[in-house]
């Protein structure tokens, strides 16, 4: 489904006056698309995705789903947090069954579509371990499980991999694919590391340092898998690290945090 | 799908690799256990030779030594007292429901506050006051005047009651605060309403806490049934034997029922430590 950003803007109260985070973010986002907002840390992409979950209230502008307007937290936008945020007294299965118990769906139901996305993220045989017995990789696993289940028509994924190692990391972001092109959901994925955004991303989305607004984005229409030793991705990397290396020179000129 | 194979591989190696028997060898976990217990052995039998040496310097029958009070510890389990017809297993029963009464009190009222002025400021606002005010009271001084107005048979129950309550209350509300935020983002972006979110987040995070708080509340309630025994001394109970037994000059029954009150308050702590225990681990909150 379409997901629509209209000149979203959020501020935040000072002592005084007030501290601009997000000023007039316009996005579109295709069903079906990639999409990776990618910033310097501290640039507001957390809250913009936080704010189309509806953990957060805009100060100003609207999100459409399919042309209609949403406010507030919903099952129809699934997220994936960077530090995983399972519920520790549950299971994998209790985890990933969690958003279909709140809609009351039947026992015998649930199981079948907890069983379908914890075999799609590759868990089968740990439907009955704890969060604490599982790595930090499968952990994520058991997150991404989580909110597909639920059937969003919207995944976001807050750095999704950024607690994990290198090695693990290269080994998510591949499953991620898989699982993507398997759901064709449309995904929001937030990072600052600007391989990852290359390797995964139909369009990254390049997000300026406060106040935060949309500063350019790239469009990558290479098929995958991506090779990251190949020269045209090595040269995109270089091109988008020297844009966010400028950006980050400015503010430091320019501005005091 | 090579890749996947693979690491799945690695990552199930991994989890083996986290069990704590584990972290280091058998043979290393046994020594430090043997280590652990030779030293509390010697602490004990130190223990005991001080008490022996102590009450033989003193010469007094304030201070009967070990083998004395050991005896009476045994004999106050089979003979009966003429006076009251009890021993001490009756005491230890008297006492127990009593304490068992008073905690099941302080557990119906504390938790279900306890979650609500943790979940709803309102609630906290409301509450805070009067709660504030009568915490700091020490719960044995409310013992005169409650077995005066309650009775001998409620007055200890209500006492044990207070001393359960607070200690119950504050590690609840402790509970509820200490929850990651990002557990109850993520249950609302899986479509949990308020109501949800507490029933389903709130209340079983909460669970190691309240039992941290039943733990440490039935410590205390052990004190104050003791204390309230002094007092209302009727019906029997380990607090009243040793009153009993003090007013008649026996004391070396007197430090068997200390003996005995140390005993039952190790044993309800490690009980209920053990629970804690078991039930953090099994919710995976090591």
């Amino acid at each position: 489904m379409k997901l629509t950003l209209e000149k979203l803007r959020k501020t935040f109260p000072l002592d005084e006056g007030e501290l601009v985070a997000i000023e007039n973010i316009d996005l579109e986002v295709e069903s079906g698309e990639f999409v990776c907002l990618l910033g310097p840390s501290g640039c507001g992409k957390t809250t913009v995705l936080r704010i189309i979950a509806g953990l957060d209230t805009p100060t100003a502008g609207s999100i459409c789903l399919e042309g209609k307007s949403i406010s507030g937290s919903g099952s129809d936008r699934g997220m994936v947090f960077q530090e995983f945020a399972l519920f520790p007294w549950r299971t994998v299965r209790k985890n990933v069954e969690f958003g279909m118990e709140l809609k009351r769906v039947p026992k015998e139901e649930r199981h079948r579509i907890s069983q379908k996305y914890i075999d799609l993220v590759g868990l089968d045989g740990f439907e009955n371990a704890h969060p604490y017995e599982l790595s930090g990789g499968m952990k994520q696993r058991v997150g991404i499980a989580r909110a597909l289940a639920n059937e969003p028509e919207v995944l976001l994924m807050d750095e999704p991999f950024g607690a994990l190692d290198a090695q693990t990391r290269n080994l998510m972001q591949k499953e991620l694919l898989r699982i993507w092109q398997e759901t064709k959901k449309t995904v929001i994925f937030v990072t600052h590391s600007v391989d990852e955004a290359c390797f995964l991303a139909d369009r990254i989305v390049i997000m300026s340092a406060r106040p935060s607004t949309v500063s350019e984005i790239y469009e990558i229409r290479w098929p995958r898998p991506r090779d990251r030793a190949s020269v045209e991705f090595a040269n995109l990397r270089k091109q988008i690290l020297a844009k966010l290396e400028r950006m980050v020179r400015i503010e430091d000129d320019g501005t005091q945090r | 799908m090579d890749v996947k194979g693979s690491g799945k591989k690695k990552e199930r190696a991994s989890i083996f690799s986290q069990w704590p028997f584990n972290k280091f060898g058998n043979e290393e976990k046994w020594q430090q256990l043997f280590k652990t217990l030779v030293i509390t052995i010697i602490s004990l039998v130190a223990f005991l030779i001080t008490w022996w040496g102590l009450s033989e310097l003193a010469d007094t029958d304030y201070l009967p030594d070990p083998e004395t009070v050991f005896r009476s510890f045994i004999d106050t389990f089979q003979i009966r007292d003429p006076l009251t017809g009890r021993n001490m297993w009756d005491n230890i029963m008297a006492s127990l429901t009593r304490v068992m009464w008073g905690f099941a009190l302080a557990f119906a009222t504390a938790v279900p506050l306890g979650l609500a002025m943790g979940f709803s400021k309102n609630a906290d606002d409301f509450s805070k006051p009067v709660v504030e005010v009568f915490r700091p009271i020490p719960p044995i001084a409310w013992a005169p005047i409650m077995i005066l107005a309650l009775g001998v048979l409620l007055g200890p129950i209500v006492l044990v009651f207070i001393g359960v309550f607070f200690p119950l209350l504050s590690n609840v509300i402790f509970g509820v605060r200490s929850i990651d935020p990002i557990l109850s983002d993520a249950a609302r972006t899986l479509g949990a309403k308020r109501s949800h979110l507490f029933l389903k987040v709130i209340l079983p995070s909460t669970i190691p806490y309240i039992m941290t708080g039943i733990r440490i509340g039935l410590g205390i309630g052990w004190m104050c049934i003791v204390a309230a025994e002094f007092i209302a001394a009727t019906g029997g109970g380990v607090g009243q034997y040793i009153v009993f037994k003090a007013e008649v000059g026996r004391y070396d029954q007197v430090y068997a029922g200390l003996v005995v009150i140390a005993i039952l308050g190790l044993l309800t702590t490690e009980l209920s430590g053990y629970i804690e225990r078991r039930v953090s681990k099994r919710m995976g909150m090591l």
